[in-house]
């Protein structure tokens, strides 16, 4: 097991170079690349017990393969092979899908490294593959959003090295667990640069900017697996240590509900769609001990929903009121939704049921809230207008849209299995009439609802700014 | 003494990432504070002392620590890399934006 976790994590960037030499082959190579995962994954659940690596002795690299690991691991490579395959007959280069490959691999490896060191190497390969493709169109938008995301990412992970060698000097040696003796400072530090990494709380206001103006399987890419390379680290120290564990429930709650806030009242799909990420984010720390499963099917979710929207005639959901879309985009945008939402039949459904068993009394009232603003939100999405299509496109790349929306919402009906237990009638009345009441209050409040928050805190310096801001309440909460 | 050199070294580099205007003067101040950093992890290192431990003849206690050395090696290499991304992307944006304010480009990006 140990060799073939090895080459495991080395064959996607093998394979990303090959892609360089073979341009030829770089479709096929790619989803080759994504599917190797895909496939690795599986002794990972049937086998249960965690795999310790531990390689060039103790201050080298260690790795751990988990079934939580395993969750994420599936994610990536399930999200990978659709947009690979969503992009098959676009006239992106092989350098597109070289980048693609080795995000691919970077992001594996930040799922399973447990030492800060190697984590630190895999975020930071992680922002130099997601700036390439972000700014793969070359326009000047499209840098300024990449040079933004890399300013940020880079600040923030400048922080998170000073915590690593606080952490080092309390313990020698990089292991998560050796945050439970570092110094307070160590914890905040470190913790900083993760909250930006991943787009929790007020760091991850980068977020919505960069999510919305990539192209849709870039945004795709990002909003299903790049920030949660910056969550399970976070999931993983709060496992771990639980002196730790409140902090990271309780930025769980606060990131639930300001992703919410912005997303009820935002009028652009694909913005709302980030905000949204952000508030996922925030289920998935408030319950750290099934985060796996969450990530999994908001992973699949809502990378479905980028690739659906940046379909639509009109990102502007105003306008989208007024024109209707294609039944056949409907569909599966409704499906897509109702997962989210939490409704039965949809693994989305079992996911939330998981989550809300599992949060602590405090965070129950705030969760709910979050869970209310969800259905609000794509309330939007699902009473839009639809018409059956007049001209039937049969194109190759119709074909290769549907085969991804397919593996995606495929692997949502597939992920019911995981916990079906959460069939029972009292599980599923709750989650209906939370979207029962959301729907009402889309109907009779935010339908109109006029309110426009501010991107003032979105703006650049206002960001690292608050990276300062951060830093103290995390120092002081790890003080306290 | 040192360590608190090394720290007002990181905070200016933080502040002028904040305060400065031109793009490029930013990425300056992510160089001292990279800088800021790495001096820190070798403050650290030599904790226990400052002899590069190699085995000689003269067999010495005070040998600094290797272990951060070895791992701020990959962090140097990986900041100016990315480094020099951003500058090749600020290239790219002085085409269009030639005084490189932040405030411009985030406002010609609005529009």
């Amino acid at each position: 097991m140990t060799t073939l976790t090895l080459i495991w994590i080395v064959l996607p960037f093998l394979v990303g170079f090959i892609i360089y030499l073979l341009p030829k082959g770089d479709r096929y190579l790619a989803l080759g690349g994504a599917f190797a995962s895909a496939l690795y994954v599986i002794p990972l659940f049937v086998q249960q017990t965690p795999i310790n690596l531990r390689l060039l002795d103790n201050f080298g690299v260690s790795l751990i393969l988990d079934p939580l690991a395993g969750f994420f691991i599936l994610t990536n490579a399930l999200v990978t092979m659709a947009v690979i395959i969503y992009c098959w007959h676009s006239d992106r280069t092989a350098f597109f899908y070289a980048q693609v490959l080795i995000l691919h691999g970077s992001v594996n490896a930040a799922f399973i490294c447990s030492d800060f060191m190697s984590l630190y190497v895999a975020l930071e390969v992680i922002g130099i593959a997601t700036f390439l493709l972000i700014a793969y169109p070359r326009s000047d938008r499209s840098i300024w959003i990449g040079l933004r995301y890399l300013f940020v990412s880079n600040v923030s992970m400048l922080f998170y090295l000073i915590g690593t060698v606080l952490v080092y000097k309390a313990n020698h040696s990089f292991d998560f667990i050796g945050l439970r003796d570092a110094p307070p400072e160590a914890i905040a530090l470190i913790f900083l640069g993760l909250f930006a990494k991943g787009g929790i709380f007020v760091s991850g206001l980068w977020l919505p900017l960069t999510h919305a103006e990539s192209e849709s399987p870039v945004s795709a890419l990002m909003s299903g697996v790049v920030v949660k390379a910056g969550v399970l680290p976070l999931v993983r120290c709060a496992l771990l240590i639980e002196e730790i564990e409140p902090i990271v429930r309780l930025f769980g709650v606060g990131t639930a509900l300001l992703g919410v806030a912005y997303a009820v009242f935002e009028k652009d799909a694909k913005r709302m769609l980030a905000f949204h990420t952000i508030s996922q984010l925030g289920f998935i720390l408030a319950a750290p001990e099934v985060g796996g499963f969450y990530a999994l099917t908001h992973g699949l979710v809502k990378s479905a929903l980028f690739l659906l929207v940046g379909n639509l005639p009109s990102r502007n959901l105003k306008e989208l009121q007024k024109q209707p879309i294609q039944t056949s985009l409907w569909i599966p945008l409704v499906m897509a939704s109702f997962s989210i939402s939490g409704f039965p039949l949809l693994s989305g459904f079992g996911a939330k049921v998981l989550t809300m068993k599992n949060i602590l009394s405090w965070q129950e009232i705030g969760m709910n809230i979050a869970a209310l603003g969800t259905a609000i939100s794509f309330a939007k999405l699902i009473f839009l207008p639809h018409q059956p299509a007049v001209d039937l496109d049969h194109s190759p790349r119709k074909t290769n849209f549907w085969v991804a929306i397919a593996i995606l919402l495929g692997g949502l009906f597939v992920a019911n299995t995981v916990y079906y237990e959460a069939y029972t009638l009292e599980n599923v009345i709750k989650p209906l009439a939370t979207i029962a009441i959301g729907w009402l209050a889309y109907w009779l409040i935010f339908r109109r609802a006029l309110v426009k928050l501010p991107v003032v805190f979105e703006e650049f310096e206002n960001l690292i700014g608050f990276m300062g801001l951060i830093l103290v309440l995390l120092f002081w909460m790890a003080v306290a | 003494m040192l360590e608190a050199f090394v720290l007002a070294t990181i905070l200016c580099g933080f502040l002028g990432i904040v305060l400065k205007k031109n793009l490029i003067m930013k990425i300056i101040s992510m160089d001292v504070m990279s800088t800021g950093v790495i001096a820190y992890f070798v403050v650290i290192a030599s904790r226990g002392g400052v002899f590069t431990p190699i085995l000689g003849d003269t067999l010495r206690t005070n040998y600094a620590d290797p272990v951060p050395q070895a791992v701020i090696l990959t962090a140097i290499v990986i900041g100016f890399s990315i480094q020099a991304l951003m500058l090749v992307g600020v290239i790219k944006l002085s085409q269009n934006n030639p005084t490189l304010e932040i405030n411009e480009i985030e406002k010609s990006d609005r529009l």
